[in-house]
């Protein structure tokens, strides 16, 4: 292991860290990548459920590292419990390439509106909605970047609220997919709805080392095993290791930034494999360990100069976390109400469905809501093929536990004589008071570090839009011959969708970042994973964490080698 | 009657042996790694039932009869025999990897109380009530809020002995999924790609 000095040091692995990772080690600069969890390649992953749903190997133990989550109780009084307790828990994926390995990947952009969400659409009591610092026109370029170089595939056609865009389609085409998206678009055209194909950050033909999609029967929450998934580690940093300038250290946990009397960050501190304290020295450190744990890293790094965390003198870190808002739905379509073609080919092991209804991005058809209003996206799909989640559907009948023949039957019928089609919703989880992360006082990780303390607070605003949503979902779903249709929106987040905590922007006092990822306070610190952003807009984060990264890796390489220029001049 | 607030089991004279006898499991496993021990319960279920180091004698008796009860040969689809479902929820109890270790006590403690209720109720062992009378006992069972509780997640380990890759010594043959007509995923897991190796792997134990 080597202690040289690097030229960057980056503080995870994910979608946040990859570009930075693969373009800084292309333009030849000595990168570190310090990962918390284990080194999995591509020959380690299989459709196990065991491993990947059932027993959760692909993250911490909760013995071991947890969180303290307070919410609202039914009175609406606040309450803290330890994740160890509930067992429910806010990890995503703790390996090289982060929980991008086990992403679904639809890969929506933002729209033009997203990023100036306030002068739209004004001020909601109660939420804390700002502008973003940057523009859709100077993200645009890069979400072209992520399309060729991760790999986006899928096919672009008109409807009212398509964002501009630089090139005219997705650089691969469209997946193969189950004969119910034929039905879904059909079933919006009854509507009046213009159902158009999802992108998904999944390769359809060969690219590089990668192999295309080959339709596994299981992807969400699984490891992909051809590499066609968009993971930062098989898109990218695969990659940034054949150049020579990239050295992983997988079982590394970081937990302390330390600053030199000037405010800079000399080094960082991080527990190895054996749980012994090492260092390591950069010119440049990028954090990207997934919203909550950035937060808490910066929380954690405190010093003279920042007695309340690294960056924090004006109190905004972990302020302003957000989820994806939203929730979901499904319904069953029975095979003795198709014909005998078409149950065969509904039926068949091909789960893709990638197609969205984006007619109510903006909602200005709901006096009943306003007169204009930002609204959300519409993805239909299958539920996952794994077959525990349908066991699990089949276990009560009612409210009636089944056991013996009951509950065979039951699982025999649901496995065999119908297939439950799902929609899901994104819209703005909007930024409050009461979503934000802290360190616990009291409940500590196994290196006795303080745990981050997520309060989950929702605005009431996102139950209405999810809700007018969901309405417009169901009648699709209906017309595709659903029954038995139920919903779940709520304000309990998706825990594999979190941003915000350090937002960006041009006011220092407000913000922690400036717009390019620098942290205000401190002079050679980024932030690239989902932090930055003020607001999330209503879409999955991940495609646009991608295209900030490599946003912010162009304006590192600008730096890096303007210094490098004047220490050749000097 | 059925006390609804009782919901913790009395412990049995044996619970101080069967401690004993898991921690010699255990430490075994960790020497031997638990790749030999799946080999026992995959290929040798009767002798399981009759001699494990997890189980007494009468827990393992209690076990069998409830699977039978819970998913029973009747002529449609395999039967809890059919699939391993013993031998599977034996692997699954001693699993000391699982991060939910509460939860295989429970199953446990479960057993242990079942047959105290039977005695309690009609004077015998839980295996002993007549087959066609245990369906019944286990529906009052079902009635307090433990018994709920300790069916629910018989039913839940029952699922994974049915559904999950047989490598993990359910689903035997791959009964379960040729029943319900499943399509498993590819590539499936291997050997030396079962979840425990994995697991060692983000909990940094050396493999």
């Amino acid at each position: 292991m080597s202690n040289a000095k690097y030229d960057i040091c980056i503080v995870g692995s994910g979608a946040g860290a990859g570009p930075i990772i693969y373009e800084l080690s292309k333009a030849g600069f000595k990168v570190l990548v310090l990962e918390k969890g284990p080194w999995l390649k591509t020959k380690d992953f299989t459709k196990d459920e065991m491993t990947a749903t059932r027993r959760d190997a692909y993250t911490p133990h909760l013995k071991d590292e947890r969180h303290v989550v307070e919410k609202k109780d039914s009175k609406g009084k606040w309450y803290a419990q330890s994740t160890e307790d509930t067992g429910s828990d806010l990890w995503n994926g703790s390996c090289v390439g982060g929980s991008s390995n086990f992403m679904s990947a639809y890969f929506h952009r933002l729209k033009p509106k997203d990023f100036r969400l306030k002068s739209e659409y004004g001020p909601i009591e109660g939420a804390n909605i700002v502008d973003w610092p940057i523009t859709y026109d100077e993200l645009e370029p890069y979400y072209t970047k992520v399309e060729e170089i991760i790999g986006v595939s899928g096919k672009v056609l008109p409807h009212k609220n398509l964002e501009p865009r630089s090139t005219p389609d997705y650089p691969y085409p469209p997946l193969k997919t189950n004969i119910v998206a034929d039905w879904f678009v059909e079933g919006g055209k009854k509507e009046g709805f213009n159902i158009v194909p999802a992108a998904r950050g999944i390769i359809s033909e060969p690219k590089d080392k990668r192999q295309p999609c080959y339709h596994s029967n299981y992807c969400g929450s699984f490891g992909c095993s051809s590499d066609a998934k968009a993971s930062s580690r098989a898109a990218l940093i695969n990659i940034a290791l054949d150049t020579g300038n990239c050295e992983i250290r997988p079982d590394s946990k970081v937990f302390k930034l330390e600053n030199d009397s000037t405010g800079n960050i000399s080094k960082v501190w991080y527990y190895d494999f054996n749980d012994m304290k090492q260092s390591v020295e950069a010119d440049i450190f990028v954090v990207a360990c997934q919203a909550i744990e950035t937060a808490r890293l910066l929380l954690m790094s405190k010093s003279d100069e920042f007695p309340n965390g690294i960056g924090n003198n004006n109190g905004q870190v972990g302020k302003n976390l957000i989820f994806a808002g939203g929730g979901a739905g499904s319904g069953s379509i029975r095979f003795d109400q198709l014909s005998t073609e078409d149950r065969a080919k509904f039926d068949a092991p091909l789960t893709f469905v990638n197609q969205t209804l984006l007619d109510f991005y903006e909602i200005d058809n709901a006096p009943e809501l306003g007169e204009r209003l930002k609204g959300g996206t519409i993805d239909f799909l299958i539920e996952h093929a794994n077959p525990m989640p349908k066991a699990f559907r089949s276990k009560y009948k009612g409210n009636t536990l089944l056991y013996g023949s009951a509950l065979k039957e039951n699982l025999k019928d649901y496995f065999t004589e119908q297939k439950r089609v799902r929609y899901e919703i994104f819209c703005d989880w909007l930024p409050t008071d009461n979503c934000n992360v802290s360190l616990d006082e009291t409940v500590k990780d196994k290196w006795n570090d303080p745990v981050g303390k997520v309060k989950l607070g929702y605005h009431e605003h996102d139950l209405i839009v999810g809700n007018y949503l969901a309405e417009q979902a169901e009648k699709v779903m209906k017309n595709v011959g659903a029954i038995d249709i139920n919903r779940s929106i709520n304000g309990n987040p998706p825990t594999n969708l979190i941003a915000g905590g350090c937002r960006f922007g041009n006011d220092p006092e407000t913000t922690v970042l400036d717009k390019n990822c620098k942290a205000h306070e401190v002079n050679n610190l980024y932030v690239t994973d989902g932090s930055f952003m003020p607001t999330g807009g209503s879409v999955p984060h991940t495609f646009t964490i991608y295209a900030n990264s490599f946003r912010v890796a162009d304006k590192l390489i600008e730096r890096l080698r303007m210094t490098s220029d004047l220490e050749s001049i000097g | 009657m059925i006390d609804d607030k009782e919901i913790a089991p009395d412990l049995l004279d044996s619970i101080s042996t069967w401690q004993v006898n898991r921690r010699k499991l255990l430490k075994a496993g960790l020497l031997a790694g638990a790749m030999t021990q799946i080999n026992l319960f995959t290929s040798c279920s009767t002798e399981l039932k009759s001699n494990n180091d997890v189980l007494n004698a009468q827990q393992s008796l209690v076990l069998e009869t409830t699977l039978n009860v819970l998913f029973p040969d009747d002529g449609n689809g395999p039967s809890a025999d059919d699939i391993n479902a013993f031998g599977y929820f034996i692997w699954a109890i001693q699993d000391d990897l699982n991060r939910k270790q509460e939860a295989n006590t429970f199953i446990i403690d479960g057993l242990d109380w079942v047959n105290k209720k039977a005695i309690q109720l009609k004077q015998t062992n839980f295996y002993s009530i007549p087959a066609n009378h245990r369906t019944a006992f286990i529906d009052e069972m079902v009635k307090t809020k433990y018994g709920k509780k300790w069916v629910s997640a018989m039913v839940t380990l029952l699922f994974e002995a049915l559904l999950l890759d047989p490598l993990y010594g359910g689903n035997k043959e791959e009964k379960g999924w040729k029943w319900l007509n499943h399509t498993p995923g590819f590539p499936r897991p291997t050997e030396e790609l079962r979840y425990e190796v994995l697991m060692k792997k983000q909990l940094k134990i050396k493999q």
